[in-house]
C-alpha cells in the first residue's frame, strides 16, 4: 500500500542539485545529497570478457583502475562506481561478489594513497520472466537475492535493481499506444512486484550494513522514451512516453516506501518527482549518457541531481584514454561546474540555465522540469489510496500540464495521441479492484502467460 | 527569474516542419461492407473487425475480402507509416486487426493462406529484452510470413535445432546487451558447420553493424521495420551475403 502522503519540499524552488533533505552517507567518506554533487561512473565490459569469471573480473579491475587513475589525475574529489551487472554476474552470484570485492579493494587502495572518496553501487540484473515463470519463486529470483548478498559481502555500499514486474503487459501495450494497459503494467503490477522485491532487498542490505538504493523503471518507461526517440522517430508518440514516465514515478516510489534510502538509480528519469516526495538523494543521467542512448533533456535532467552519471560506457580505447577514464573526466568536470556554482552562491542560476535548455525541447523534459515534477508529485501524494489511484493521478496531471502550457509545441498527431489517452484515463474506474478486474479480463486473452499470481493477486 | 526570449537559438523543433501537411488515407471501397473492413484495418479496430469481416463475407468470397479489404488496408497502413503519418503503434494495431480478420477468412476458406515462407525469431540467451523481437514478429506476420517464435533467453542449441527442423528462409536474433549478443556468433558458427547458410538478421539495443559483420551469415538489422523487406529478399533468392551487401552497405 502507498505510504507517502506529503511532499518533502515546501516548493519546487527548494530543490537543487547536490542537496537532499535526507543525505546518505556510505563508502569511504562519501555523502550523497549532503551539499555537493559527485560523479557516478558506470563501466561496461567488452563483449567476450563475460565468458569466464577470470576474464570478467580482470576486465573490471582494469576499468576501475582507469577510472580511479583519471580521478586522481584531474583532481576529482570523489566518485561512485556502479557495477551494473551483466547477466553473467547475477546468474553466477559469486561473480558479482568477487567483482564487488575487487572494486572495493582498488577503491580502498586509492583512498589510502590519495584520500579519494568513493563508493560502490551494485545493480543486480533482474532476469525473471513474468510471462514464463513464477517470479516469486524462481531460480532467477533465488540467484538475484544471492547476488545481492555476495555483492554486499564483497563491499557494495548501495544495492539497487531495475525490476521488471509488469513488463509482460507494458511490452504489449506501449507499442500499441494503450494507456490503460500501460497504467496496469507499470502503475499496478510494477508497484506490487516492487513491494515484494524491496522487502527482500532491504532485509539483505540491513543484514550486511549496506544501503538499499533504488529501483528504476528502465524496463518500461525508458523503453517508451527510447522508442519515442528523437524528433524524427515515429515509434511511440513523445506525449505517450511522457505519460508513461509520470506513471513510473508512482511505481518507483515503492522502493522508498519499503525502506530504500537512495541515492536512486541513474536511469530513473522519474527520480526528480521522487526526490520531491521523499527528499532522498537521486542519481541522474543526461548529456553524459549519450554513449549509451540519446535523450532530449540532456541538461535539464541534472537540475536536482545528487550523483551525475553516464548510464554505461563500454570499455574501449579513445584518443584521450580509455572510454571509462574519458567519461570519468567528463562527469568530473560537469560536477565541478555544479559544485563551483554552489560555492559561489550561483546554484539556482545554473539550475535555471539547465532547465531552460530543455524544458520546451520535448515533452519528457517538460514534465520533469522541477516545477512540473513537483506538481506531479503533489498529485501522487494526494491520491495515495492505492497504487492505481496515484499512478493514474500522476498521468492525468502530466497530461494536463502538457496541454496547459502553450509554449510546449506539440504536433497535431502527438496532441491527438495525448488527448485520446486522457479520455481513456478519465474514463477508467475509480476503484483499484475494479480496474484490476477490467484489465485482467482484457489482457489474459491477449498476453499468453500473464498471471495475477505473480503479483500476489 | 530570467526568461528566454527566443528558444530558436537554443533548439529547433525539426519534427514540426511540415507536420501540418497531413496526407491522409488514399484507399476506399464503394462497397460499404468492404469499406468497414478497410476502416477497421486502417484504424486498428480489433473490437469491430470480426463483425466487419463477417458482414463482408455475406456477399463476397473470402479471397476478395482478404485481398481488397485486409491486405489492401494493411498496404495503406504501411504507406502511411513509411511517409511518417502513422507511428509504429498504428502499424501494430492494424496488424492485430488484419490478422484477426484473416483468421476468420481462412476458416471460411477451409484452409490457411499459403505463407511466403517461415522465419524463426529469437532473443539471445541471457537476454529477456524481447520487445524488438515481438515487433518483428508482428510485422512479419502482417506481411504473410509464418513466424516460429522461440521467445527470449533462448539457448544456442535450441536455435540451431529449430533451424534444422523448420528450414526457414531467414532467422532473426535480438539482443539488448553486448554481453548477450555474443551468442549470435556461436549460432552462426554452428549453422555454418552444418553447411546451413540461412540469412541470420541480428539487431537490437547495443548490437552493431561492426559486430554483426564479423561473422558469417550475419546481416545487421537496424530497425524492426526492415524485417519484412529482408524476408522478401530472402524468399526471392538473395543469399546472406547478398542481403548484407544490399541492406548493410
Amino acid at each position: 500500500m502507498p505510504k507517502y502522503d506529503k511532499m518533502a519540499y515546501a516548493s519546487a524552488d527548494e530543490m537543487i542539485f547536490g542537496s537532499a533533505k535526507n543525505p546518505v552517507k556510505y563508502g569511504r567518506d562519501f555523502t550523497v545529497g549532503g551539499g555537493y554533487v559527485y560523479p557516478e561512473l558506470v563501466p561496461h565490459p567488452r563483449p567476450g570478457t563475460e565468458s569466464t569469471k577470470k576474464t570478467l573480473v580482470k576486465e573490471y579491475e582494469k576499468m576501475v583502475t582507469d577510472v580511479l587513475d583519471r580521478c586522481v589525475g584531474i583532481g576529482i574529489p570523489g566518485i561512485q562506481i556502479e557495477l551494473e551487472h551483466v547477466y553473467q554476474m547475477t546468474k553466477n552470484p559469486e561473480w558479482g561478489g568477487e567483482i564487488a570485492a575487487a572494486t572495493k579493494h582498488l577503491q580502498e587502495d586509492y583512498f589510502r594513497k590519495y584520500g579519494l572518496k568513493s563508493a560502490i553501487r551494485a545493480t543486480v540484473a533482474d532476469y525473471r520472466k513474468p510471462d514464463e515463470e513464477d517470479i516469486r519463486n524462481s531460480v532467477a529470483l533465488e540467484n538475484q537475492l544471492k547476488t545481492f548478498e555476495t555483492s554486499a559481502a564483497g563491499g557494495a555500499d548501495n544495492l539497487s535493481i531495475e525490476s521488471v514486474g509488469g513488463k509482460e503487459i507494458s511490452d504489449y501495450t506501449i507499442v500499441r499506444q494503450d494507456i490503460r494497459g500501460t497504467l496496469f503494467g507499470i502503475g499496478v503490477l510494477g508497484s506490487l512486484d516492487m513491494e515484494f522485491m524491496w522487502k527482500k532487498i532491504v532485509a539483505i542490505a540491513d543484514k550486511y550494513g549496506a544501503t538499499p538504493g533504488g529501483d528504476t523503471n528502465c524496463a518500461q518507461a525508458n523503453v517508451a522514451m527510447f522508442m519515442a526517440g528523437g524528433f524524427q522517430d515515429r515509434s511511440v508518440p513523445h506525449t505517450f512516453a511522457a505519460l508513461t514516465r509520470a506513471i513510473a514515478a508512482a511505481r518507483s516510489l515503492v522502493a522508498y516506501e519499503q525502506g530504500a534510502k537512495g541515492p536512486s538509480k541513474d536511469c530513473g528519469y522519474e527520480d526528480v518527482i521522487i526526490k520531491s516526495i521523499t527528499g532522498n538523494p537521486i542519481s541522474m543521467e543526461g548529456k553524459t549518457c549519450a554513449c549509451a542512448h540519446s535523450d532530449l533533456l540532456g541538461n535539464l535532467v541534472g537540475a536536482c541531481c545528487d550523483l551525475w552519471s553516464n548510464e554505461a560506457v563500454e570499455y574501449h580505447d579513445m584518443f584521450g584514454g580509455t572510454t571509462v577514464a574519458v567519461f570519468a573526466e567528463i562527469l568530473g568536470y560537469d560536477v565541478s561546474l555544479m559544485n563551483t556554482a554552489i560555492e559561489l552562491g550561483k546554484a539556482k542560476d545554473l539550475q535555471q540555465m539547465m532547465i531552460h535548455s530543455d524544458k520546451y525541447r520535448d515533452t519528457h523534459g517538460f514534465i520533469l522540469c522541477p516545477e512540473n515534477a513537483y506538481e506531479i508529485g503533489k498529485a501522487i501524494v494526494a491520491n495515495n489510496t492505492s497504487y492505481y489511484a496515484r499512478a493514474r493521478a500522476a498521468a492525468i496531471k502530466s497530461g494536463e500540464l502538457m496541454l496547459g502550457d502553450s509554449k510546449l509545441q506539440i504536433s497535431a498527431f502527438e496532441k491527438e495521441s495525448l488527448e485520446s489517452a486522457m479520455r481513456t484515463l478519465e474514463s477508467l474506474p475509480d476503484k483499484e479492484e475494479d480496474f484490476i478486474s477490467e484489465c485482467t479480463d482484457i489482457y489474459k486473452k491477449l498476453i499468453p502467460g500473464f498471471t495475477l499470481a505473480n503479483y500476489g493477486l | 527569474m530570467a526568461t528566454v526570449a527566443n528558444y530558436a537559438n537554443i533548439f529547433v523543433r525539426y519534427d514540426l516542419i511540415g507536420s501540418g501537411e497531413a496526407k491522409g488515407v488514399k484507399v476506399s471501397n464503394k462497397d460499404s461492407a468492404m469499406q468497414k473492413v478497410l476502416d477497421c484495418v486502417l484504424e486498428g479496430d480489433s473490437d469491430n473487425i470480426a463483425a466487419a469481416v463477417n458482414e463482408a463475407l455475406a456477399s463476397k468470397d473470402p479471397m476478395t475480402v482478404i485481398n481488397d479489404g485486409l491486405i489492401r488496408g494493411m498496404n495503406e497502413v504501411s504507406r502511411l507509416w513509411d511517409e511518417g503519418e502513422y507511428y509504429l503503434p498504428q502499424a501494430i494495431v492494424a496488424s492485430d486487426a488484419m490478422l484477426q480478420g484473416l483468421d476468420i477468412c481462412e476458416k471460411k476458406l477451409g484452409k490457411a493462406l499459403e505463407k511466403k515462407g517461415t522465419v524463426i525469431t529469437h532473443t539471445a540467451e541471457g537476454d529477456i529484452h524481447d520487445l524488438g523481437q515481438k515487433i518483428v514478429n508482428a510485422l512479419l506476420r502482417a506481411n504473410g510470413y509464418n513466424v516460429v517464435d522461440l521467445g527470449k533467453d533462448v539457448p544456442v542449441d535450441e536455435v540451431v535445432a529449430a533451424v534444422k527442423e523448420h528450414k526457414p528462409v531467414m532467422v532473426t536474433g535480438t539482443a539488448l546487451m553486448t554481453t548477450t549478443m555474443t551468442a549470435f556468433e556461436r549460432i552462426s558458427k554452428r549453422l555454418v558447420k552444418d553447411s546451413n547458410y540461412v540469412p541470420f538478421v541480428c539487431g537490437g539495443g547495443a548490437v552493431s553493424l561492426e559486430y554483426v559483420s564479423g561473422y558469417e551469415l550475419g546481416i545487421f538489422g537496424k530497425d524492426a521495420s526492415e524485417a519484412p523487406g529482408m524476408a522478401n529478399d530472402a524468399v526471392n533468392g538473395l543469399s546472406w551475403s547478398q542481403l548484407r551487401e544490399k541492406w548493410n552497405n
